[in-house]
C-alpha cells in the first residue's frame, strides 16, 4: 500500500513574458533589421517543487491566488511539459480542472457526452456503453437532448463530472470545482469522490475553502510564489495558513 | 498500468503519433461535429457547399471564359477541377491555422494530442473536397464533358494532395501560435499565389522564358495531379506524379517535424 503514484523532482514551470508588444512577424522584422532581439522577462509558476504522494492518499493544496496551484495541477494532467524537473504518475487520471473545458454549446448533451468522453480519452464504444449511467448521474434527464447553451452552470457543471468521474480513477485532480453548481451537486459529487477514496484513489484537490480541505483531506501542500510554503498534516498546515492570512 | 513520465518518454515526433492514433475516436467526432454544425445552421447547408464552387466557377466563365475559348475548351471544367485542389490546400491551411491560434483553448485546459485540431481540419477538408466533386459532375454532364478510366487515379491525386495538406497546415499553425499576425499575411501571399498559379488561366499565357521559373511554384504540380486525370482525361506522367509526391511527403515530415518539436511550447503560448 506505500506505493507512490505521483512524484515530482524540482519541477519548474517558467512562463516567458514578452515585454510591449505581442509577438509578430513584422514586430520581428523590424527588430530584426534594427538588430535588436525581442526582450522576455521570465516567471516562475513553479519554481523548484518537488513532493510525492502515495496510493489512497487524499492531498489538499492551498495557497494565495497566483500562488501556482493550478500550474501544479496541470504539470500534474499533462497539459503542460515542466521546464524543468521530472513529473512522475502512475495509473489512470481524471483531471477536474475545468467542469465542461471541451462541451461545444450549439450540441446537445448527449452529444457532448460523447465529446467530452473523447477529450478525456475515452472510447466511443465506452462512452455508448457507460451512457445511460452517465445521464442519470448529471440528473439532467429531460434536457439531454438539449443543446448545452441552453444548460444553467450548474447543470454544466454535474454533467461534465459525471463524464470524468464514470470510471473510477487511480487519480482524481480537482481544481476548486466543488464551489460551483448547486447544493445538490456538491454534495452527490463530495459523495462520489469519498467513495472513490475509500476504493483506494488518490486525490488531489485545490480549494479555497479552508474547512473543506481539513474535512476531505489527510495531507496538505501550502504553495506561495511558486513554492512549497509548508507541507503535512492537513489540519496543521491549514491551520498555519489560516493564521498566515490573518496577520 | 498507465504511467506518465515527463523525463522519460519516446522522442515527441514518435509521442505525438502514437497519442494521435490512441484519440482517434476524439478526431472521427470532431470532424463529424464540424459538419452536423454546418449544415444544422441552415436548412440549405449541404446544398450551399455544392453552390458555392459552382456560382464561383459561373462567374469566373462569363468573365474569362471567351478570352481562352480556343486554347481551353470547356473552359468551366479547367476552372473548377483547378478550383476544388486550390480550395482544399488553402481553406485547410486556413482553418487549421485559425482554429490553433483563436480556438485552441482547450489545449492549455486539458491534455489532448496537440496536432487533433489540425488532423480533424484536412479531415474536414478531405470531405468536403468529395462532396464539392459532385458540383463538378453537374457542370461536366451539362457541358458534354468526357468522363473516362482517368478518374480512377483521382484517389492517388487526392492522397498526395492530403499529404501535402497536413503537413501546410501543420507548418502553419505552427507559426500562427507564436506570431499572431501569421493569418493576415498568408492570406495575402495566398491572394498573390493564387495569381501566379494556372487555375484561371492556362500555362501557356507565360512567355516560354518563364515557364522555368513558372516550375518554382509547386502548388503548380499539386493542381496538374488533380486536374489532369478530370480535364485532359489523362493519367499526369512518372515525372509530375513523382514530383508531386516527393514534394508533399518533403511537407508533411518537415511540418510534422517542426510542429511536435514546438509542440510542449504550445500550451505555454496559446
Ligand atoms: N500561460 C501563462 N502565461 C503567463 N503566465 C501565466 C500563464 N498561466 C499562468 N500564469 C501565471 O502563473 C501564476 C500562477 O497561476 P495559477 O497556477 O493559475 O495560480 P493559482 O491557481 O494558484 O491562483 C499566476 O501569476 C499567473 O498569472
Ligand atoms: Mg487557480
Amino acid at each position: 500500500m506505500d506505493e507512490t503514484v505521483i512524484k515530482l523532482d524540482n519541477v519548474t514551470v517558467r512562463f516567458r513574458i514578452p515585454h510591449e508588444k505581442i509577438p509578430t512577424f513584422r514586430e520581428y522584422a523590424i527588430r530584426w533589421i534594427k538588430r535588436r532581439g525581442v526582450t522576455f522577462s521570465h516567471f516562475n509558476a513553479l519554481d523548484d517543487v518537488s513532493f510525492s504522494i502515495k496510493k489512497g492518499q487524499t492531498v489538499g493544496i492551498i495557497g494565495s491566488n497566483g500562488a501556482g496551484k493550478s500550474t501544479l495541477l496541470k504539470v500534474i494532467s499533462r497539459v503542460i511539459r515542466p521546464t524543468e524537473g521530472r513529473v512522475f504518475l502512475k495509473g489512470r487520471i481524471a483531471p477536474l480542472l475545468e467542469l465542461g473545458a471541451g462541451f461545444d454549446y450549439e450540441m446537445t448533451g448527449r452529444e457532448n457526452i460523447f465529446l467530452n468522453g473523447a477529450v478525456l480519452g475515452f472510447s466511443k464504444k465506452n462512452m455508448a456503453d457507460q451512457i445511460e449511467q452517465i445521464v442519470d448521474f448529471s440528473g439532467i434527464k429531460e434536457f439531454i437532448d438539449a443543446p448545452v447553451r441552453t444548460y444553467s452552470s450548474g447543470m454544466v457543471a454535474r454533467l461534465g463530472f459525471a463524464i470524468a468521474t464514470h470510471i473510477q480513477p487511480e487519480v482524481l485532480i480537482i481544481d476548486e470545482i466543488l464551489s460551483v453548481g448547486d447544493a445538490e451537486f456538491q454534495q452527490k459529487s463530495t459523495a462520489r469522490i469519498l467513495n472513490y477514496h475509500k476504493n483506494g484513489s488518490t486525490i488531489l484537490i485545490v480549494s479555497h475553502n479552508a474547512p473543506s480541505i481539513k474535512q476531505l483531506c489527510d495531507h496538505a501542500i501550502w504553495l506561495e510564489h511558486g513554492s512549497i510554503k509548508m507541507q503535512g498534516d492537513a489540519n496543521e498546515v491549514v491551520d498555519h495558513y489560516s493564521a498566515y492570512l490573518h496577520s | 498500468m498507465l504511467e506518465y513520465d515527463s523525463a522519460n518518454r519516446p522522442p515527441p515526433v514518435i509521442d505525438e503519433f502514437i497519442q494521435l492514433i490512441r484519440y482517434r475516436d476524439l478526431i472521427v467526432l470532431l470532424v463529424e461535429n464540424i459538419l452536423k454544425n454546418r449544415y444544422k445552421r441552415s436548412v440549405l447547408g449541404i446544398f450551399w457547399m455544392l453552390l458555392n464552387p459552382l456560382l464561383q466557377t459561373i462567374v469566373l466563365t462569363i468573365a474569362f471564359g471567351t478570352m481562352f475559348k480556343s486554347s481551353l475548351p470547356n473552359y468551366a471544367v479547367y476552372i473548377l477541377s483547378g478550383l476544388l485542389a486550390w480550395n482544399f490546400i488553402t481553406q485547410t491551411a486556413q482553418y487549421a491555422m485559425s482554429t490553433m491560434a483563436y480556438g485552441g483553448g482547450l489545449l492549455n485546459r486539458i491534455y489532448i494530442p496537440r496536432a487533433t485540431y489540425i488532423v480533424a481540419a484536412t479531415g474536414n477538408g478531405l470531405i468536403n473536397l468529395v462532396i464539392s466533386i459532385s458540383s463538378l459532375v453537374i457542370i461536366i454532364i451539362f457541358l458534354g464533358h468526357p468522363i473516362t478510366w482517368t478518374w480512377l487515379f483521382l484517389p492517388v491525386s487526392i492522397g498526395i494532395l492530403t499529404i501535402f495538406v497536413l503537413g501546410f497546415a501543420l507548418l502553419l499553425s505552427t507559426a500562427a501560435v507564436f506570431f499572431t499576425d501569421t493569418v493576415d499575411i498568408y492570406q495575402v501571399f495566398i491572394q498573390a499565389l493564387f495569381f501566379l498559379t494556372p487555375i484561371m488561366y492556362p500555362p501557356s499565357i507565360f512567355p516560354a522564358e518563364l515557364h522555368q521559373l513558372l516550375l518554382l511554384n509547386p502548388f503548380i504540380t499539386l493542381i496538374d495531379i488533380f486536374r489532369e486525370p478530370i480535364y485532359a482525361n489523362q493519367i499526369p506522367d512518372a515525372a509530375l506524379i513523382i514530383k508531386a509526391t516527393l514534394f508533399s511527403l518533403i511537407t508533411l515530415l518537415t511540418g510534422w517535424i517542426v510542429f511536435t518539436k514546438r509542440a510542449d511550447q504550445l500550451a505555454y503560448r496559446l
